[in-house]
C-alpha cells in the first residue's frame, strides 16, 4: 500500500517541476512584454482622458 | 539549542541590493497612478502573461513557503494533497469560469461590490466589514513567519535585530504600495515570481540529490508509517481534511479569495480570466508541493542529525507537537545545506516574496475597506482624492496592528491551520454568497445576512479560541479546524436558502440589472 501512494506521490513531484518550469519560462517572456504593453496602455488611457478634458478626481 | 548557518556578509550584501532595486522598481510605478480604478485593478489592462505572474508572485510568498514546508515536516508525502486539490481546484475555475468570469462581466473591483450589485449596500457593507477583519486577522502571523524565517536562515538570533528587520521590510512595502498601487504590485511581482520559482526548483533538487530518493521516501516511513503516504488514513489528515483541503485550498483560494479574485478583476477580458486559472492552476500545485517536499528533506536530514532528531521529534520517534519549532525546521534545513552565495539568493527571492505577499494584501483589504464599508456609508459620495488617501492611511493602520498582532498572539497549531481558519471566516459566507447569488435567482438579502453571519462560526477553529470556550470539554471531543470549517460552509448555505426562502426579495433586482 505505501509503496503505490510512494510512487504516486514520486509522479506527482516530477510532474510538478516539469509543468512548473514550462509555466516559469513561459510566464517570464511573456510577462515582460505584457508589462511593456500595460504601461503604454495606462499612459495612453490617461492622454485620451486629458483630451477629452475628463476630470479623473472624480471617477 | 542553535544550528550553525552558511550565511556570510556577501549573501548579506546580496539581499541588501536585491531589496533595494525591487523597491526602486515599485517607487517607478507611482507615475502611472491617476484614478482608484489605476490604483485597485491597473487600469484593468492585465494581459494573460502578467497576470499569472502577478497572481502567483502573490500566492506563492514566504508564508507560503514556510506553512507548507510545515505541513510536509509534519504530516510527510501525504501533505501533497493539499497541492493536488490546490491545483484542481483554479483548474475547474478556469475552465468553466465558474464564479469569476461572471464576477469580471459585472466590473466589479471587489467582491462585496459585487454583493451590493446583487443585494443591497447593507449586505455590501456587512461583507467587507467581514472580510477586511478576517482578511488582516489571516495577515497577522505572517511577520511571525517571516522572523521565524529570517532568525533560523541567518543565524540571527537577537529578538531586537530581526525586529528590526521586520519591520524595516514592512516600511519598504508601505512606500510602494502607498504610493504605487496595483501597478507597482504588478511589476515588483512579476520579478519576484522569476528569482523564487527558481530559488525553489534549485533548492529542491539540490535538497533531493543531497539526501537521495530511496533514502527520503525510507525515512518519512519510519517517522509517520502510513499516514506519511495515505492522507485518508488516521493521523495528520483524515477524509474531513482532505475535503476541506479541496474546498479551501482549491475552490476559496483561487475563486473566493480576494487578493486571487482581484487578479480577474484586473484582467483585460473573460478569455483572459479563463486563461489565468488554467495556467495559474500549475503554479496553485506547485506552491503547496514544492516547499512542502522541502518540509520533508528537512524532516530526512534532522532525522540522522543526534542535534535534530533530539530537537525535533519525540521519545518515540515522532515528531514533536510544536508548531512554532516545527516552522523552523524547513529554513534551519536550508541554512545547513545551502552553500554561501546560493542562500543570500535564496533568501533575497523569499524575503522578497514575502514583500511581495504583504503589498498585495495591504492593498486588498484597505481598498475593501474604504470601497465597501466607507464609501457606501459616506453614501457613495467620496472622491477619488479621497478614498486614494483613506486607502494609504488604512494601509498604515494594518502594517501598525500586524506588527502588535505578531508579537502577542500564541500560534497553537499548524500555521496553515491558522490561516484556514482565519479564511474560513471570511470564505463561508463568502462562498454561500458568490454560488447562490450568482447562480440561484431566488436568493435574497436576508438570506445573504444569514450567510455572512454564519461564517463567523469558523472562528471556533481556532485553537486559544477552543481553550477559552472549554470546547473540547463540552463536545466530549476536540474538533479539528476542518470539522468546523466544513460545518460553517453547511451551516451558511443552509442559512443562506432558509433566509431566502423565508424572507425573499421583493424585486429580481440582479436578473433587472
Amino acid at each position: 500500500m505505501i509503496d503505490n501512494w510512494a510512487a504516486f506521490w514520486t509522479w506527482v513531484l516530477i510532474i510538478t517541476a516539469i509543468l512548473f518550469s514550462c509555466l516559469g519560462i513561459v510566464v517570464a517572456i511573456g510577462g515582460f512584454f505584457d508589462i511593456r504593453t500595460l504601461l503604454q496602455t495606462m499612459d495612453r488611457q490617461h492622454q485620451d482622458t486629458e483630451e477629452q478634458g475628463g476630470d479623473e478626481n472624480q471617477k | 539549542m542553535e544550528f550553525s548557518t552558511n550565511f556570510t556578509h556577501w549573501d548579506w550584501a546580496i539581499v541588501v541590493i536585491y531589496l533595494s532595486g525591487s523597491v526602486v522598481i515599485g517607487l517607478y510605478a507611482n507615475r502611472y497612478i491617476r484614478n482608484m480604478a489605476d490604483y485597485i485593478v491597473a487600469g484593468r489592462s492585465l494581459r494573460s502573461y502578467i497576470s499569472i505572474a502577478t497572481m502567483l508572485g502573490s500566492e506563492v510568498g514566504l508564508v507560503t513557503v514556510m506553512y507548507t514546508s510545515q505541513k510536509g515536516f509534519t504530516g510527510g508525502f501525504s501533505a501533497f494533497h493539499i497541492g493536488l486539490c490546490a491545483g484542481l481546484g483554479p483548474l475547474i475555475v478556469g475552465l468553466t469560469g465558474i464564479i469569476v468570469v461572471p464576477l469580471r462581466e459585472a466590473q466589479v473591483k471587489t467582491i462585496p461590490e459585487f454583493y451590493g450589485q446583487r443585494f443591497s449596500t447593507g449586505v455590501r457593507v456587512l461583507g467587507g466589514l467581514i472580510l477586511t477583519v478576517a482578511g488582516v486577522l489571516n495577515m497577522g502571523v505572517f511577520l511571525k513567519a517571516g522572523a521565524i524565517f529570517l532568525t533560523a536562515l541567518t543565524g540571527v538570533h537577537d529578538p531586537t535585530t530581526v525586529n528590526v528587520v521586520m519591520t524595516l521590510l514592512i516600511v519598504l512595502v508601505l512606500i510602494y504600495t502607498i504610493l504605487g498601487g496595483m501597478v507597482s504590485v504588478v511589476i515588483t511581482d512579476y520579478i519576484q515570481f522569476i528569482v523564487l520559482s527558481l530559488g525553489l526548483m534549485l533548492t529542491a533538487f539540490f535538497a533531493a540529490r543531497q539526501l537521495g530518493w530511496t533514502h527520503i521516501v525510507q525515512t518519512v516511513e519510519k517517522v509517520h508509517g502510513e499516514s506519511g503516504f495515505n492522507p485518508f488514513a488516521e493521523g495528520e489528515y483524515g477524509l474531513s481534511y482532505v475535503i476541506w483541503s479541496f474546498v479551501l485550498f482549491g475552490l476559496v483560494s483561487s475563486a473566493v479569495w480576494p487578493t486571487a479574485v482581484i487578479r480577474a478583476c484586473a484582467a483585460e477580458n473573460v478569455q483572459v480570466v479563463r486563461r489565468l486559472y488554467t495556467f495559474s492552476s500549475i503554479g496553485f500545485m506547485t506552491r503547496f508541493i514544492l516547499p512542502q517536499f522541502l518540509g520533508i528533506c528537512a524532516l530526512v536530514y534532522f532525522w540522522q542529525d543526534a542535534v535534530g532528531r533530539e530537537l525535533f521529534f519525540t521519545a518515540e520517534g515522532g515528531v514533536v507537537d510544536n508548531p512554532d519549532l516545527t516552522l523552523k525546521a524547513m529554513p534551519t534545513f536550508l541554512a545547513q545545506i545551502l552553500p554561501a552565495g546560493a542562500i543570500g539568493i535564496v533568501c533575497a527571492g523569499m524575503l522578497a516574496a514575502f514583500m511581495s505577499t504583504h503589498d498585495s494584501y495591504l492593498l486588498c483589504w484597505a481598498s475593501v475597506f474604504v470601497e465597501d464599508v466607507i464609501n457606501p456609508l459616506m453614501g457613495g459620495e467620496l472622491a477619488t482624492r479621497t478614498r486614494l488617501t483613506l486607502a494609504r492611511i488604512f494601509i498604515l493602520v494594518i502594517a501598525v496592528f500586524l506588527l502588535i498582532w505578531s508579537l502577542w498572539y500564541p500560534l497553537g497549531q499548524d500555521m496553515l491551520d491558522y490561516l484556514a481558519v482565519t479564511g474560513g471566516v471570511y470564505a463561508s459566507g463568502a462562498l454561500a454568497l458568490l454560488l447562490l447569488g450568482l447562480y440561484w435567482e431566488r436568493s435574497s438579502n436576508v438570506g445573504a445576512y444569514f450567510a455572512l453571519l454564519s461564517g463567523l462560526f469558523a472562528v471556533l477553529g481556532l485553537k486559544p479560541v477552543q481553550r477559552q470556550l472549554e470546547l473540547a470539554d463540552r463536545l466530549g471531543f476536540e474538533p479539528t479546524g476542518a470539522q468546523i470549517g466544513l460545518l460553517t460552509l453547511l451551516l451558511s448555505v443552509g442559512t443562506m436558502v432558509l433566509g431566502s426562502f423565508l424572507f425573499p426579495n421583493a424585486s429580481a433586482k440582479w436578473k433587472e440589472s
